[in-house]
């Protein structure tokens, strides 16, 4: 279970804090998934991140099956990422010098149980449909295939949590929708708890659970 | 998928960024490994030279006089020096060779050619010392015609450690011999092992020794071919327990009493219970003086004093007269005096008045030969005519026992009396050490070029980093801990620190190969030879190597300590972040204090560690002036441009550092500089290979100030040898340097020398006492800029009592009237060319020095120059990549009317800056740092050839950046917003 409760981050500027959550609170089980939508600037990719264990909030708490991830130390926080947090970027961020498979990889490189993990990879991106192309390098695919890599990547250490920031936004529309598509699938598969940020409104649209940032704080969408 | 495949690809991914890193490292290590191997190598080549001069020769039994040929198994030898037609300098080797050989150099500078006469001056030998009253001055030179059998190739003998040419002339053994009339005697023996055991070999003969039989009265008499016997062997012939009587005679030019006198008597001192003042004469002496006991008496006589003859007298009071014993042998063999039959067939080396030798006195000398006259106390006789040679002619043995002989020779040490075993090789070995570490001063001026290298290698390593930002964050964001990116980045570095070290000893051996190149060409000057070669050899490889590695790896770990407080966000956003500028002004100031106390620290290495410091202070001062916020106002295309150094500050730092250093080395090396000297005192220098006694034809108006010269090395920076026996020097006793005549506690010799001999050739400070071949001496003062760049200076009272077989005069300083100075070194130089007498004006004996430390100078300002190139490279990488990362900057202000020219402007004003910055920093910490040592030389700076230098450099660095600017903006920067 994710459990957000009452936070707040504010950033120091020259005129005082400015803050861009203000006691956001959010509870997703196992199996859920939830859109959280606002304009620019609104704090969308903040809440993503400090729920991904990438930014500490300014107050309140954040945990994951019990855990809050800011309390455990630096290197224990990185153990914690890699086994039970998956990223997916607006901006696939997947290693050019690496082949698509190696990219999937990646972050078994500082796993446990290394062995397993190649089968796996190689049945994801079945999954995501380029088993044809896992010797390929980044620069030789399409910005869906790379999206498609980098949802492979995202999902390859089994996380309990997976969180994509604009997965779409740079994508084609037809790209979009094949990711979306694959996103919430393999998500059912999988059972994770997914949360997605994004502009786009019908990808929002196919969550059963959506959220709007504004004014610093979150509110069910339409509310 | 391993960690070390991860490593891998990013090692090939990364390629042109790791190839910079890797070419800076291997710059490190090559500048570093090659400076430590031109020293190795300058040693090796010094010690390969002289090793083969010696050819097996492991040590010399060598004396100032001649031996027998056998004394010892080994190769005897005769070695002078000599003047060969008008050379001065020449090695004379009397060896065995069939024919006449000189060496190619000497062939060379005398024109000659086999089947040539030349002609060979050399010093006659004479056991009489010349500075004795019965030393033969005005026949002190053989000149022997040589026919040029061969011209040798090399390697030519030479017992004299120099790097130069070897000069010399190599005489048939036998013909030299002959010559000098020394039929199976020679000087030196060579031998090729170190233990001999000299004592159990040599004869008294062959430290110039004799024992005689005589009959009346019945003992033995130890004499010298000296006609002196030294203090050393006198003290051991009486600490034998033999009965001696210890025995000085003189000549007397009169013995007078009133108006009458007796011309050129034999006058004894003994030991005798006369008073002081007391003499005692023979019969016949008192007869022909008209003499009664306790008549006055003065005894007239010749001495040879501070290098004129002089007639001194002493009163005396008749206190014995006593029947004539005949007894001629109180008197020592002189040549051209007591072989001669009559008085007036007197052949000595000083005046005779022939007209007051009288019959009676040829009748004297026909009966009674060399018998004393009169006789004196011992100790009035040391006193009126003892010298530094001695103050005993003979020592009488009672009764005549045959065990004296052997008993005298096992208690003398050979040594004592000049008969000794040099260990040339060892000391060849030691000198080959040499005076100047090339490999010090190549790794102090390369530090700068290092340290530029390593600063390339952290600026492409940091660009490589911030290239990949974002990747770092994703691994982040996909687990990885901040230590396993460190450690991946440290092993990406490592491994590009190893190969780039790899690399850098092929760097090393080029860049040694290169600078010894150049030591044997262009900076030929500076070591004054062509005989040096690379010597590749480990030891200065591997430790470049490691350095390398090290200092690599440091600079990788330097970098990285950035990412440290970076959050995975603001990397996935790109951004490094500021790292540790919070402590703005703690370091700089921290390091200005440790610049200042490096000032008073020795001159070299406190120039080089206030350098060093000041540069840090500079820099981090810019370093934190740049991260602060308060930026000017943009008013025009140039403001905005150097906004942008705002943009990546540790970029423009590293480039400034970059230019700052080789700038540093440039200024700070043009500022020691030397130009031509102001005259002094006087207009020329001479130096005489033979030594002269009053053999100076006088001159009007020309004043000479003769030195006192004992051989040894020279100590100048003309030698490239550590000199192991600096030559050593004495003034007249009327000089400016009283510090000579002082005493020190612990009987040190006050020495004085030039400052830069002493700091760089012989290694030593002021006030320091140090041992030269078992004498102490101590450095009382230090001459700047002077002539005496090649010895020691010591009182001549102190020069005469420590070499007392150094006679004659061969160093001068002479003034001569305004305008006259050609002329009179022309008339010098045809007067006593016999002498190898060679005058040269002053000036042009400072400014050889000169054009060494000039020379040195350009050396080092080469690697200058080097640093500058990385410099120049650093900064066109930064500028390329700093257009590369704002191309959409720079496409939207196209976009909105800005034409290329403005941006040219903008990224121009941008490098110009920092070249600038780079330029003033790096001359101003030169101006510190040198200001100590451009005060002792007295406060001149060249400072128009410096403005030169530093707007040649900032021109350069603008052409440069300019190109680098116009390349950068040649790509079409609009299309970096469609791609958007």
């Amino acid at each position: 279970m994710l459990e957000i409760s009452g936070v707040t981050k504010q950033y120091p500027t020259p005129r005082g804090p400015l803050t861009v959550l203000s006691d956001v609170s959010l509870s997703l089980n196992r199996g859920e998934a939830a859109a959280i939508m606002g304009p620019s600037g609104s704090g969308k990719s903040t809440l993503l991140y400090i729920a991904g264990a990438l930014e500490p909030p300014t107050a309140g708490t954040v945990t994951l099956g019990g855990v809050n991830p800011y309390t455990v130390p630096e290197k224990e926080l990185a153990a914690f990422r890699n086994r039970s947090i998956g990223f997916v970027f607006q901006d696939h961020c997947l290693l050019p010098q690496c082949s698509v498979l190696e990219n999937v990889l990646v972050p078994t490189l500082v796993a446990k149980d290394r062995a397993v993990y190649p089968a796996r990879a190689r049945d994801l991106l079945r999954q995501v449909g380029l088993e044809d192309r896992l010797d390929h390098r980044p620069a030789e695919l399409s910005g869906g295939e790379k999206q498609r890599v980098a949802l492979a990547r995202a999902l390859i250490l089994r996380p309990n949590l997976l969180l994509c920031d604009e997965p779409t936004g740079n994508l084609d529309e037809s790209s979009a929708e094949m990711v979306a598509a694959l996103l919430l699938e393999l998500h059912a598969r999988q059972q994770t708890i997914l949360i997605v940020v994004t502009h786009n409104p019908a990808l929002a649209a196919r969550f059963p659970s959506r959220y709007e940032l504004r004014h610093a704080t979150l509110h069910p969408a339409g509310a | 998928m391993r960690l070390y495949t991860l490593l891998a690809r990013n090692l090939a991914w990364y390629w042109r960024t790791n190839a910079a890193v890797l070419l800076g490292v291997a710059t490190a290590t090559g500048v570093l490994g090659g400076a430590a191997l031109v020293g190795e190598s300058v040693r090796a080549s010094l010690r390969d030279l002289v090793l083969d001069r010696l050819g097996n020769t492991d040590s010399i039994i060598t004396r100032p006089g001649f031996f027998r040929q056998d004394l010892a198994a080994g190769t005897p030898i005769i070695a002078l020096e000599g003047v060969v037609d008008h050379v001065a300098g020449v090695e004379v080797y009397g060896m065995d060779t069939p024919q006449v050989l000189i060496t190619p150099a000497l062939a060379q500078e005398l024109g000659a050619k086999p089947g040539d006469d030349i002609l060979l001056r050399i010093p006659k030998p004479s056991s009489i010392p010349l500075e004795s009253l019965q030393g033969r001055r005005d026949d002190a030179i053989r000149t022997i015609r040589l026919t040029v059998g061969q011209v040798r190739d090399l390697p030519s003998f030479s017992l004299r450690p120099q790097q130069g040419d070897v000069r010399a002339v190599y005489v048939p053994l036998a013909r030299l011999q002959r010559d000098l009339n020394q039929p199976g005697r020679v000087n030196t023996i060579l031998v090729d092992h170190a233990s001999i055991d000299l004592k159990r070999h040599y004869t008294l003969a062959d430290v110039g020794l004799r024992v005689r039989t005589l009959e009346n009265p019945a003992c033995l008499s130890l004499e010298s071919d000296s006609a002196l016997i030294g203090d050393a062997v006198a003290a051991a012939a009486q600490s034998l327990g033999f009965r001696t009587q210890p025995i000085l005679t003189y000549l007397a030019n009169a013995i007078r009493i009133r108006d009458r006198a007796i011309p050129y008597s034999v006058v004894t001192a003994l030991d005798s219970e006369l008073a002081d003042d007391g003499i005692t004469l023979n019969d016949w002496a008192a007869r022909e003086l008209g003499a009664q006991v306790g008549d006055p008496v003065t005894l007239e006589y010749y001495v040879w004093r501070s290098g004129a003859l002089r007639t001194e007298t002493a009163p005396f009071r008749v206190e014995r007269i006593v029947p004539l014993v005949a007894d001629p042998n109180f008197a020592p063999d002189y040549p051209g005096i007591t072989e001669s039959r009559n008085l007036r067939d007197w052949d000595p080396p000083f005046p005779l008045d022939m007209t007051r030798i009288r019959p009676a006195d040829e009748q004297y000398w026909n009966r009674y030969r060399t018998t004393p006259k009169a006789f004196i106390r011992l100790a009035r006789g040391r006193a009126l005519w003892g010298t530094r040679f001695g103050s005993l002619t003979s020592i009488r043995i009672f009764p005549p026992s045959p065990d004296f002989a052997e008993a005298l020779r096992t208690a003398l040490d050979p040594a004592q009396a000049g008969l000794t075993v040099v260990p040339v090789r060892a000391q060849a070995l030691e000198a080959a050490r040499g005076a100047t570490d090339f490999g010090e001063y190549f790794v102090y001026f390369s530090f700068f070029l290092m340290a530029s290298a390593l600063l390339l290698t952290g600026l492409f390593f940091k660009l490589g980093i911030e290239q990949r930002t974002r990747e770092i964050g994703v691994l982040r964001s996909l687990g990885f801990s901040a230590s396993r990116i460190r450690t991946l980045f440290l092993l990406e570095g490592a491994a590009l620190a190893i190969a780039g070290a790899l690399a850098g000893v092929g760097v090393a051996l080029l860049y040694g190969a290169l600078v010894l190149l150049g030591l044997r060409t262009w900076w030929f000057d500076a070591v004054g030879t062509r005989l040096l070669g690379l010597h590749a050899s480990i030891p200065p490889l591997a430790i470049g190597a490691a350095a390398g590695v090290v200092t690599g790896l440091a600079s990788v770990a330097w970098t990285l300590r950035g990412l440290r407080p970076v959050t995975p966000r603001a990397l996935l956003a790109g951004d490094l972040g500021a790292a540790w500028w919070g402590r703005r002004f703690r370091l700089p100031i921290l390091a200005v204090l440790l610049a200042a106390g490096s000032l008073f620290a020795n001159q070299t290495a406190g120039f080089f560690f206030a350098g060093t410091f000041l540069l840090i202070a500079a820099l981090l001062f810019q370093s934190a002036w740049l991260h602060a916020h308060n930026s000017p106002a943009v008013g025009g295309l140039v403001a905005l441009g150097l906004r942008s150094v705002r943009y990546r500050p540790g970029r423009a730092v590293l480039c400034i550092a970059l230019i700052a250093s080789a700038t540093f080395v440039i200024a700070s090396l043009e500022a020691f500089r030397r130009d031509a000297s102001p005259p002094g005192a006087f207009q020329l220098v001479a130096d005489s290979e033979l030594p002269i006694f009053q053999n100076i034809p006088p001159l009007e108006g020309v004043d000479f100030t003769p030195f006192r010269v004992h051989p040894g090395d020279d100590a100048s920076c003309l030698n490239l040898y550590q000199p192991q026996n600096p030559r050593i020097l004495a003034p007249p006793p009327r000089n400016p340097w009283p510090l000579l005549d002082s005493r020190l506690p612990g009987g040190a010799v006050p020495a004085i020398a030039d400052a830069n001999s002493l700091t760089y050739s012989l290694h030593r400070k002021l006030g320091e006492e140090f041992d030269l071949a078992g004498v102490r001496y101590r450095i009382v003062a230090a001459l700047q800029d002077s002539v005496f760049q090649g010895e020691l200076l010591i009182s001549e009272e102190n020069f005469l009592r420590l070499f007392p077989d150094s006679a004659g005069y061969r160093f001068f300083l002479i003034r001569t009237p305004p305008g006259k100075a050609d002329e009179v070194a022309r008339t010098l130089t045809a007067a006593l060319s016999d002498y190898g007498f060679v005058v040269q004006p002053t000036a042009a004996r400072l400014a050889s020095f000169h054009k060494v430390e000039n020379t040195y100078i350009s050396t080092f300002r080469a690697l200058g120059g080097l640093g500058l190139l990385l410099g120049t490279v650093g900064l066109a990488a930064v500028l390329m990549r700093n257009v590369l990362e704002r191309r959409r900057e720079l496409a939207l202000l196209r976009a909105v009317g800005y034409r290329p020219r403005h941006l040219f402007t903008m990224v121009l004003a941008e490098n110009v800056f920092l070249l600038l910055m780079g330029l003033a920093t790096g001359a101003v910490c030169a101006a510190l740092a040198t200001a100590p040592a451009v005060f002792a030389r007295g406060g001149h700076v060249p400072l128009a050839s410096l403005a030169i230098l530093l707007a040649l450099v900032a021109a350069a660095g603008i052409a440069s950046s300019s190109l680098a600017t116009a390349a950068a903006l040649r790509s079409p920067l609009l299309d970096a917003l469609k791609s958007e």
